[in-house]
């Protein structure tokens, strides 16, 4: 009994992870040695902080057999609404990533409460609601007196340290990824809360006739997705130093990507938070040692997208093993 | 009569209504825009939008998804202007343009069906891969200097109003709409939406049936690509970024629904034309094109739930109404005994 339980610990899908983010470093190591300064491996995470933060509550979403596609979309509405607030409507910066985060929440919620309480399908819902808040975003824009294109810049001091200072010699993004990593793994393994929403996933009616809020449950996944999309958007403003309605708009695959990658199934009931940070990380990892090896920005969709599909490819195949058998058996004629 | 009957029965009708009642409010506001060369202008410019709701309808309506055709269209673009740019005639860059969206639309169909990888997730990844090669394709540059003929193709149009491409396009959506409703190979489409595993049991090729509708997607996001690329006159490597949630939502708003068996690709085609004419709408009525997808959002939305719950209380209704008539019937029977 003890083996099995080894195996099952040896074998976990978060494990596999760990080892392709350690030969990923190591390959992009050899690429260019730069790459191994903790210095240039921390900063990094300046790349892909966004895809981190939201990835890890889209994962809540997921689990409850949920789609979210308009995360991206409120990283830009959070982002320039931000800078409105401050600029436009003289709040102070503080006060103004308060409502940010506000607006977030608001976003997700409307879409949530559609999602739980109409019966319509998630993927709609979030269609309409990534049309919705990126249109909000262009008409946030019309109300400040910069344009789009040159964004609003200009943020205190302790603002833009937010994201671009260090505390105790370790990035603050980094910081804010783990403090956002404990939280959700404390919520959705350690509270009750928490196996609510795995059950939400694994069967409706079982957690509905068992007392359990499921319309409220699974509202409450979009309203925490949508708050951490504008996290990312105030951390995203903050290291940018400006604030723009066109954040954000390609974060989409990469969030699924790493949603699934983690181990995360879109049908809902499986998954959990560490392999989507992992998975988040090894993506962010990819680009950025890719990019520093020479490869184009606009050629990145290429490794990601086959990532994705091969790994769900794989775990699928593995999984069903007639059809092992039958590629197995049509080797063995050739 | 009963054929009348049907007609006001059909989903469309209510996008079809919609599309009337948005185009006669648009009207009262400004006269200008029911001009009859306004509104040929407004149908003209849907064209690719038809074009590939009509084909992603055959996805959706076999229950999948597919979010690569935005990508397809691209790199069709792409492959033909750079064809057309070379001095080719135009049928080898519809070939060429055919062949990459049949490619694409196999390599979906295959990733789904033999390797059950989810739909979303399949395609998601196609559409990060074909952007990518259209990259790698055109070097990241603009593919311009397309033939001034070909260019000229799209305004080229019958009496002066209506283009040959959008006679043709709705010729070729009624062809198909023909083959999906009235012939048996059409019907698999939405049995397999429907009921995939009845459909199965009943010995239609599941598989095969899905994979047919991703190459048929392909194929239309394709010819999508060569209507654009004489329309737009240059391809950009992010040409057609985005239209696959366009045409998505065009196909919701036609009334198809996306758990998959029900809707026509003449709601697709409605979808499509409104989704085309929100923006021209706008500036009719005189507010900025910014607001263009906050409208398309907020209209989506409202349908769509709109829908849902008349769809749950006509359920409701029947549910009652069969409840009612099995004790009806149960009291009858024990007075005869």
């Amino acid at each position: 009994m003890n083996k099995s339980l080894l195996k099952e610990k040896l074998f976990r899908w978060e494990n596999f992870l760990v080892l392709i983010l350690i030969t990923e470093i190591i390959i992009f190591g050899l690429l260019n040695p730069k790459f191994l300064q903790s210095r240039v491996l921390l900063g990094s995470i300046n790349d892909f902080i966004s895809i981190c933060i939201i990835s890890l509550f889209v994962t809540f979403v997921f689990i409850t057999g949920g789609m979210d596609i308009q995360a991206g979309s409120i990283v830009g509405l959070t982002s320039i609404s931000l800078g409105v607030l401050w600029q436009d409507a003289g709040l102070n910066i503080w006060a103004a990533v308060v409502v940010a985060i506000l607006i977030g929440a608001i976003c997700g919620a409307i879409s949530g409460f559609l999602v739980a309480f109409t019966g319509v399908q998630a993927m709609v819902v979030t269609l309409g609601g990534q049309f919705l808040y990126s249109g909000l975003a262009l008409a946030v824009v019309n109300l400040s007196s910069s344009s789009a294109f040159e964004g609003i810049s200009g943020f205190p001091n302790s603002f833009i340290a937010l994201a671009t200072s260090k505390t105790l010699g370790i990035p603050n993004q980094v910081i804010v990824f783990l403090i956002l990593i404990i939280l959700s793994y404390i919520l959705l393994h350690k509270t009750k809360y928490g196996r609510y929403i795995f059950l939400c996933g694994i069967n409706r009616n079982a957690a509905i006739y068992s007392g359990i809020k499921t319309k409220l449950i699974i509202m409450s996944t979009y309203i925490l997705s949508g708050m951490s999309a504008s996290i990312a958007g105030i951390v995203l403003t903050s290291y940018l130093g400006s604030a723009r309605a066109d954040l954000g708009k390609e974060l989409t695959l990469p969030i699924i990507t790493a949603v699934v990658l983690g181990g995360t199934s879109n049908l809902g009931g499986k998954g959990g938070v560490l392999g989507t940070a992992l998975a988040a990380v090894v993506i962010g990892i990819m680009r950025f040692g890719l990019v520093m090896a020479g490869l184009p920005t606009q050629y990145l969709d290429i490794p990601i997208g086959t990532l994705l599909v091969v790994t769900v490819a794989a775990r699928t195949v593995s999984g069903n093993t007639k059809l092992i058998k039958t590629i197995g058996k049509m080797f063995g004629k050739a | 009569m009963k054929t009348l009957k049907r007609i006001f029965k059909a989903r469309e009708i209510s996008s079809l209504t919609f599309l009337i009642i948005m185009f006669l409010v648009v009207g009262a506001v400004n006269p200008a825009f029911l001009q009859i060369r306004n509104l040929f202008l407004t149908f003209n410019g849907s064209v690719v939008f038809v074009l590939l709701a009509v084909g992603i309808s055959f996805v959706i309506i076999t229950g999948e998804i597919d979010v690569s055709i935005g990508a397809t269209l691209g790199l069709a673009a792409a492959v033909s202007a750079t064809l057309l740019r070379g001095g080719s005639p135009w049928i080898v860059a519809l070939i060429a343009a055919i062949l990459v969206g049949i490619g694409v639309g196999l390599i979906n169909g295959i990733g789904v069906t033999v390797l059950r990888v989810p739909s979303i997730i399949m395609t998601l990844g196609v559409n990060g891969i074909v952007r990518g090669a259209i990259y790698v394709y055109t070097n990241g540059k603009w593919v311009e200097n397309i033939p001034f003929e070909f260019k000229a193709l799209s305004q080229a149009s019958i009496f002066k109003t209506v283009t040959y491409f959008f006679f043709c396009t709705i010729l070729f959506m009624l062809l198909v709409h023909f083959i999906l409703t009235k012939t048996r190979q059409g019907r698999h489409f939405a049995a397999v939406g429907d009921n995939m595993q009845g459909a199965n049991l009943i010995g239609i090729p599941v598989d095969k049936t899905k994979v047919i509708a991703y190459i048929v997607s392909g194929i239309f996001a394709a010819i999508a690509g060569i209507v654009y690329v004489s329309r737009v006159g240059f391809v950009t490597p992010t040409a057609g970024n985005g239209y696959e949630m366009k045409a998505i939502a065009a196909c919701v708003l036609g009334g198809i629904s996306l758990a998959g068996g029900v809707g026509t690709v003449v709601g697709a085609t409605i979808g499509a034309i409104i989704m085309a004419s929100i923006s021209r709408v706008l500036v009719f009525l005189q507010f900025s094109s910014d607001y263009d997808n906050t409208i398309t959002g907020i209209l989506l939305i409202v349908i769509v739930v709109a829908d849902s719950l008349i769809q749950r209380r006509i359920c409701e209704k029947a549910r009652r109404e069969r409840l009612s008539a099995r004790t009806l019937s149960e009291v009858g029977g024990k007075g005869d005994e």
